[in-house]
């Protein structure tokens, strides 16, 4: 897949136009506050449909008007597969969204999620590394929904029971009440808890990779800190057993504070370099350039996740990525976008000599007031 | 506030009909003859007047027991539990059940302030209880949402220890459906509560 066309409405600072996009992609050149990460935000809508700044969709509609819509046309890389038009609107006063995929409303949002197949690469990004743990779930939980069918089901179905239980906890239902949501949460649960593992089991090794190639050869890794202990739950079933039974030792707990204490929602992911024998911490301890490491090993996962996962090749999104790096890491990051992604690009930065991707051969667009110039 | 005003207001307050209908309702009662509209009035009265819950299953009911209680050739042996009254027609419908109903009024819901006291759950007990044995089977026939499944297990666990069968509505593929148009979760489902072959 590879964007070919994107029409824009009210998008933020983006006023309305109508763009084609090369197959190789383009290098956005603007100063700051023109609307780059703006564009990369509208292209990425079309993915989430939501925004990956973490902005309501009522801050995404430009001044003055009452709707946004994004509209992209995506072209199949294998000629005979066609175009796939995928379109989101957001009305501000009714708070309703509207999403499309070749004109038709998909029965569930969920539905009509992924098909841009895109990573958006920010300097935001090292937030990944060293915030709260909330952070690195979330990661998860975008990185599954996308690319595993039925983990966005168990998730949701999770929180919701979470929720309730949650709520018969604090107001003092008695057990029997509380347990009644004990094999729900216990069943999508486990699913949510195996997918999250598994997962990491699997890019492990290539979070490793990334992240000494980026440092010229540092040795850090990915571990999933799971709130169960998996010691022996290999299976689902398994994993549900090892719930059961962390939910009988922990009922006095959670009765006494009113939550429950064990489970998903208390998951953990550690980002640790290996420091001569011992461990290092990134999130705690890390210093800015290895946190960018790591955050950029991550999307690096990420979008290697959509190529075999969903057989697609995604669009990488880099938002003014290389400002940050020293020139040894961003020449070797480089290199390793030459060789990884070789689909297609779309680039922003504020300077012309930020832009040597694709052995400098996007075509250039400009931003200026949200206008792109082509 | 205009009589015209009052009853558009009063009609788009009903499910699935907005402003536009409502108004297109009026119009359409002011245009026709004042006997229908007299007779809608007198139906729309008793209706608020004579349906009360039936004294033993809490389905609608125009007497103090409802229809399918006070029904002898109905099996007393099988009761089936439902969230809402309106749903015993879903199942009466398809003319396969000859058992009693039970009408719960809704399913527990934390977040809503629903939990068991809120719910007509006493009286299924209590049913259970008194009919000494003749209760064989209690089907669970709650809705597949998360609330419902939470219900149906909370039943079961207060039911069960009185002796009758505990068995919930099966779940999977429609009727006529096509695999191509169903949901993956429902045909994950399907696939765990397959079952043997029996032509």
């Amino acid at each position: 897949m590879r964007l070919s066309g994107l029409t824009l409405r009210h998008f933020r600072n983006l006023g309305s136009q109508d763009l084609e996009f090369p197959p190789e992609g383009i290098a956005l050149i603007g100063d700051n506050a023109q609307g780059k990460s703006n564009f990369l935000e509208a292209i990425y809508y079309l993915e989430t449909f939501r925004s990956f700044r973490g902005a309501r969709d009522e801050q995404l509609v430009g001044f003055n008007s009452e709707l946004f819509r994004v509209t992209g046309t995506m072209q199949a890389t294998d000629e005979e597969c066609g175009t796939e038009v995928v379109a989101a609107a957001f009305e501000r006063n009714g708070k309703r969204k509207k999403v499309s995929v070749n004109g038709e409303e998909p029965e569930r949002l969920g539905d009509a999620l992924g098909r841009l197949a895109a990573v958006v690469f920010s300097p935001r990004d090292t937030q990944l590394v060293s915030g709260g743990p909330k952070k690195r779930r979330r990661f998860l939980d975008i990185v599954l929904s996308l690319s595993q069918p039925g983990y966005l089901a168990a998730i949701q179905e999770y929180r919701r029971i979470l929720q309730q239980r949650n709520v018969s906890l604090k107001t003092g239902q008695p057990p029997s009440v509380v347990m009644a949501w004990d094999s729900g949460l216990i069943k999508s649960g486990a699913s949510v808890t195996r997918a999250r593992r598994d997962w990491i089991d699997l890019r492990c090794e290539a979070f490793r990779d990334y992240y000494a190639r980026i440092s010229d050869g540092v040795s850090a890794r990915i571990t999933y800190a799971p709130s169960l202990s998996l010691t022996g739950a290999a299976s689902e079933g398994g994993i549900a057993e090892a719930f059961r039974d962390a939910l009988a030792v922990t009922a006095e707990r959670e009765r006494r504070v009113g939550a429950t204490v064990v489970g998903p929602h208390r998951d953990e992911v550690q980002l640790q370099l290996d420091n001569g024998g011992s461990t290092l911490d990134l999130r705690q301890y890390g210093s800015g350039g290895q946190r960018r490491t790591a955050a950029l090993a991550l999307r690096l996962v990420e979008a290697k996740s959509i190529r075999e996962s969903r057989r697609k090749q995604p669009l990488i999104l880099l938002d003014d990525v290389f400002a940050e790096f020293d020139s040894g890491r961003s020449e070797r990051v480089l290199e390793l976008m030459e060789t990884e992604e070789t689909g297609q690009v779309v680039l922003t930065a504020p300077r012309e000599e930020h832009v040597r991707i694709h052995s400098d051969s996007l075509p250039r667009w400009r931003i200026t007031a949200g206008v792109v110039a082509t | 506030m205009s009589v015209i005003d009052q009853l558009t207001g009063e009609l788009s307050r009903l499910p699935g009909i907005g402003p536009k209908t409502a108004l297109r309702l009026v119009h359409y009662l002011m245009k026709g003859s004042k006997g229908d509209t007299r007779r809608l009035s007198r139906t729309i009265a008793q209706l608020a007047e004579r349906i009360r819950p039936c004294r033993v299953c809490g389905n609608f009911s125009e007497d103090e027991l409802c229809q399918v209680c006070s029904d002898p050739r109905r099996d007393r042996s099988t009761i089936c539990v439902v969230e809402e009254a309106y749903e015993v027609g879903s199942i009466e419908r398809t003319g396969q059940y000859r058992g009693l109903f039970h009408v719960l009024g809704g399913r527990l819901s934390p977040l809503d302030g629903v939990g068991p006291a809120e719910l007509n759950m006493d009286g299924l007990l209590e049913r259970v209880q008194r009919s000494s044995g003749e209760i064989g089977e209690v089907i669970l026939a709650t809705n597949a949402s998360v609330e419902g499944e939470a219900t149906a297990v909370y039943l079961e666990h207060e039911i069960r220890p009185l002796g009758p069968r505990v068995t919930r509505l099966a779940r999977g593929i429609p009727v006529g459906g096509d695999l191509e148009y169903i949901d993956g979760n429902t045909i994950a489902q399907a696939l765990a509560g397959r079952r043997e072959m029996e032509s």
